[in-house]
C-alpha cells in the first residue's frame, strides 16, 4: 500500500517556501534527535530502514500535522517502544 | 542552535529530554558524547565544503574527471570526505553544462549529503518539493527565481538508494582572474542542489 | 551473482503495490528506462525494513522520460533502483561466450 511519505508526482501541496538563512537545525530538540537517532542506528538497536519504515507507518493525520522532527520522535518512540527498550508512558506520558 | 522557549515546541523539547535521560539511563547512549558529535558535525560539515569542491574541479580538468568517476575516491584531494557518520555513503557528483541541468531529490524521505554539506534545508524535506520537482521541475526552478534557457534539458535526480548526489554548477563567465576561494565564495547550497544556477 | 543489468539495457520497474516499506516509488512502478549507472550492492531496503535478512545485489541508476512516468514533460527523471525492482525488457549486446 502506497504510503504517504511517496509523494513523487503528487498533486496539490503548497508552494516551495523558501527560508533565508536558515540554521541547521531550528532548535535544540531537532538536533538532538538527530543525534540520538544516529546514536540508536550506531549501536544496532534498530537499522536505518527500519527507522524510516517507522517513519511512514505513523497514521497519517498524525504524520501530516507533525514537523519533519517530530515525525523523527515518534519513529524512535514506537522502534523503542516495539523492542520493550522504553514503554510509550515513559516518553510521552505523566 | 535557537534555545527552547516556552510554546507547543517547549513540549516536545522535554520529551526529547525525557527520552535522552531514559537512553542515558539504560546505558544506550552517553549525552555529552552525544553533544561533542553533534558539534563536530555541525562545524565539520557545511555547503563551504562543496562549494570548495565545485572551485577545484572548475580549476582542475584532472581533479573534475576524477570526481565525476568516483567522487568519494576524489574527496581527500581538497581534504574532504564522506565519513564521519554512521557509515561512508556514495557520493555522485552530476555536471551541468550547456545542454543539461541537473537537479536532486528524494521523493521518499529527503536523503541528502550530510556528512558534506551538513543537514538539508527545511524546504528539501518539504512535500511541497519532494512532490513536485519530479513532475515539474522547471517551474519548481522559476519558483526560485531561476528561469534556465528552454533549450537546456533538465534530469531530476531520485536518490532514492544508498548514494547521495551533489550538483556541479557551470562555471560562470568572467571568473577567470578569480582564485579558488573566490570562486568558492559565488557557489550555493541551492547550486549544489540544482534549484539555483550556482 | 554478477549484475543482471549494464548500462544501456533497457528495463521494466515492478508494477507491485507492496504492503511494505520499499524504495521503488509509486510514480515509477511499471515504467521503462534505461541503465544509466552503477551504484554497487545493498541489502534490499524491503527486507531489512521488516527485520528479514538480505544480501547486498546490485543497485542502478535507471533514467526515465517524463512522458514514461507523467504523461508529459521534457525532463528526464534518474532513479536510484534495487536489481529486484528491475525486470529486463531489452540488453545492449553481449560479448558472445564460447
Amino acid at each position: 500500500m502506497s504510503r504517504i511519505n511517496d509523494v513523487g508526482g503528487m498533486e496539490g501541496f503548497p508552494p516551495v517556501q523558501q527560508e533565508l538563512d536558515e540554521p541547521p537545525f531550528h532548535a535544540d530538540w531537532e538536533a538532538h534527535v538527530y543525534a540520538i537517532n544516529g546514536a540508536l542506528i550506531g549501536r544496532g538497536v534498530y537499522s536505518l530502514d527500519e527507522f524510516r519504515d517507522a517513519v511512514e507507518r505513523i497514521p497519517v493525520p498524525e504524520y501530516l500535522a507533525s514537523s519533519y522532527y517530530e515525525r523523527w520522535l515518534r519513529a524512535i518512540g514506537t522502534l523503542l517502544a516495539e523492542r520493550g527498550i522504553v514503554t510509550e508512558g515513559e516518553i510521552f506520558g505523566a | 542552535m535557537s534555545a527552547d522557549h516556552a510554546g507547543p515546541s517547549a513540549a516536545v523539547a522535554a520529551r526529547v529530554r525525557r527520552l535522552e535521560a531514559l537512553l542515558e539511563q539504560r546505558g544506550l547512549i552517553d549525552s555529552q558524547d552525544l553533544e561533542r558529535r553533534l558539534d563536530a558535525f555541525l562545524a565539520r560539515a557545511t555547503p563551504a565544503n562543496g562549494a570548495r569542491v565545485v572551485a577545484r574541479a572548475w580549476l582542475d580538468d584532472g581533479f573534475r574527471e576524477r570526481l565525476l568517476a568516483d567522487a568519494n575516491a576524489a574527496l581527500p584531494e581538497v581534504g574532504l570526505s564522506m565519513g564521519g557518520g554512521l557509515q561512508e555513503q556514495q557520493l555522485r557528483v552530476v555536471e551541468n553544462t550547456a545542454e543539461r541541468h541537473n537537479v536532486v531529490v528524494c521523493t521518499l524521505c529527503s536523503c541528502y549529503p550530510l556528512a558534506l554539506l551538513g543537514p538539508s534545508p527545511a524546504w528539501y524535506k518539504s512535500e511541497a518539493y519532494r512532490s513536485r520537482v519530479v513532475r515539474e521541475p522547471r517551474a519548481v526552478l522559476r519558483d526560485f527565481g531561476f528561469v534556465l534557457e528552454p533549450e537546456v534539458q533538465i534530469d531530476v535526480w531520485d536518490a532514492s538508494a544508498e548514494t547521495r548526489y551533489m550538483v556541479l554548477p557551470r562555471r560562470p563567465p568572467g571568473t577567470g582572474n578569480l582564485d579558488e576561494p573566490a570562486l568558492a565564495g559565488l557557489v550555493t547550497r541551492n547550486g549544489l542542489i540544482g534549484v539555483a544556477p550556482i | 551473482m554478477p549484475e543482471r543489468f549494464r548500462i544501456g539495457d533497457v528495463v521494466r520497474t515492478s508494477q507491485a503495490d507492496p504492503p511494505h516499506h520499499t524504495r521503488l516509488p509509486r510514480y515509477a512502478r511499471g515504467a521503462t528506462g534505461t541503465v544509466a549507472g552503477l551504484l554497487g550492492r545493498h541489502p534490499l531496503p524491503d527486507r531489512r525494513a521488516r527485520g528479514l535478512p538480505a544480501e547486498p545485489e546490485p543497485v542502478y541508476e535507471v533514467r526515465f522520460p517524463a512522458s514514461e512516468l507523467f504523461g508529459t514533460g521534457d525532463h528526464t527523471v534518474t532513479i536510484s533502483l534495487w536489481e529486484s525492482y528491475l525486470r529486463v525488457v531489452r540488453q545492449t549486446a553481449r560479448e558472445a561466450t564460447t
